[in-house]
């Protein structure tokens, strides 16, 4: 039937986790920018930590994903 | 045995996808042999591997060129002293200086310089036909997450003495029945901190190049049917760019906030 190992499945949820995180950064980061764009770098740096972070998450789990197929 | 047509096809399809496998797997892992063309391999000494070498060439580069160009510095910079200025002075005022105060983000830019234009030039590199990105290998990364972990532990006893530093891990305003809990994960968090910073840098640089691989693989796999695979590998690799750039600025930046959460904890 389906061959191949469950790995694949952990990386496919894996992306669903960090679009999400890094999607409802990148919506609050904006709706702070509409309130008030004389802020606008500190928001963008604010915004770019926080996806970064989110993001150091998801990496690490498909790289585990990825030793995982072995 | 007599195979049916589709079944050739695929025993076809199955050895090229075996030999595109084992094209990427030695192009992504670190080896002794330099594959500067398909056909035109290099053996590298014993003690050098391809990963090793890029990172003592591209150290090599910088430390020449750059060189070269900040001695002649003028009253009003052009050409790639113009493009330097303008990277160092961003990385001083906007990511060092807010994180760790005047003095020692004074003191300690020269250090997150190194830090961006060595990432960079190692992320940019992988992107050249012939070269592979050295940090691509965990090996590489943790190194460089080391680098910052060495200045947040060792920095920090050097500038405010054993017992800051061990209070540092203590946040202010929280109720003594907790801290028990709370010391022990501030600890941990320091080195998983580092950790993410490696495995980050490592991962999006490795994720970058298996993609392209894998798109340029299906044209080898399927012939002329994947030809729109070769808009969707031009389009990552313009990403790739930007990740690279990306990569380095987020890395100095976490490095400064980790450090200045060190040199001046929240009291």
């Amino acid at each position: 039937m389906l061959s191949g190992s469950i790995a694949g499945v952990g990386a496919g949820l894996v992306t669903i986790g960090a679009g999400l995180g890094i999607g409802l950064v990148g919506a609050s980061a904006v709706s702070g920018i509409a309130r008030q764009p004389e802020m606008t770098a500190k928001i963008q740096v604010t915004m770019l930590i926080a996806a970064a972070l989110v993001e150091g998450v998801a990496l690490f789990c498909a790289v585990l994903c990825l030793i995982g197929t072995k | 045995m007599i195979q049916t047509n589709v079944e050739h096809a695929a025993n076809l399809v199955q050895a090229k996808s075996d030999a595109v496998q084992a094209y990427m797997m030695h192009h992504m892992m670190d080896s002794h042999e330099w594959a500067w063309l398909p056909h035109l391999h290099m053996k590298l000494p014993h003690f050098l591997t391809v990963n090793g070498a890029m990172v003592i060439g591209v150290a090599v580069l910088l430390a020449v060129v750059l060189g070269l160009t900040a001695r002649r510095s003028q009253a009003v910079p052009s050409g790639l002293l113009n493009v330097l200025e303008f990277f160092a002075k961003y990385i001083r005022n906007e990511m060092v200086i807010p994180f760790l105060g005047e003095k020692d983000g004074r003191k300690m830019a020269p250090m997150f310089c190194t830090l961006f234009f060595f990432i960079l030039v190692m992320n940019l590199a992988g992107l050249i036909p012939c070269f592979y990105s050295a940090t691509a290998n965990l090996g590489v990364t943790a190194a460089l997450a080391l680098v910052t972990l060495a200045f947040m532990i060792f920095g920090t006893i050097y500038k405010n003495g054993f017992v800051a530093f061990c209070k540092g891990f203590v946040p202010p305003g929280i109720p003594k029945a907790m801290l028990v809990m709370i010391v022990p994960i501030e600890v941990l968090s320091m080195f998983i901190r580092t950790m993410a910073l490696a495995i980050r840098l490592f991962a999006n640089m490795l994720a970058g190049h298996l993609v392209i691989y894998s798109l340029l693989g299906m044209i080898v796999m399927f012939g002329f049917y994947a030809a729109p695979a070769l808009l969707g590998a031009l389009g990552i690799y313009l990403l790739e760019v930007f990740v690279a750039f990306l990569q380095a600025y987020i890395f100095t930046l976490l490095s400064a906030i980790f450090i200045g959460e060190r040199y001046h904890p929240a009291h």
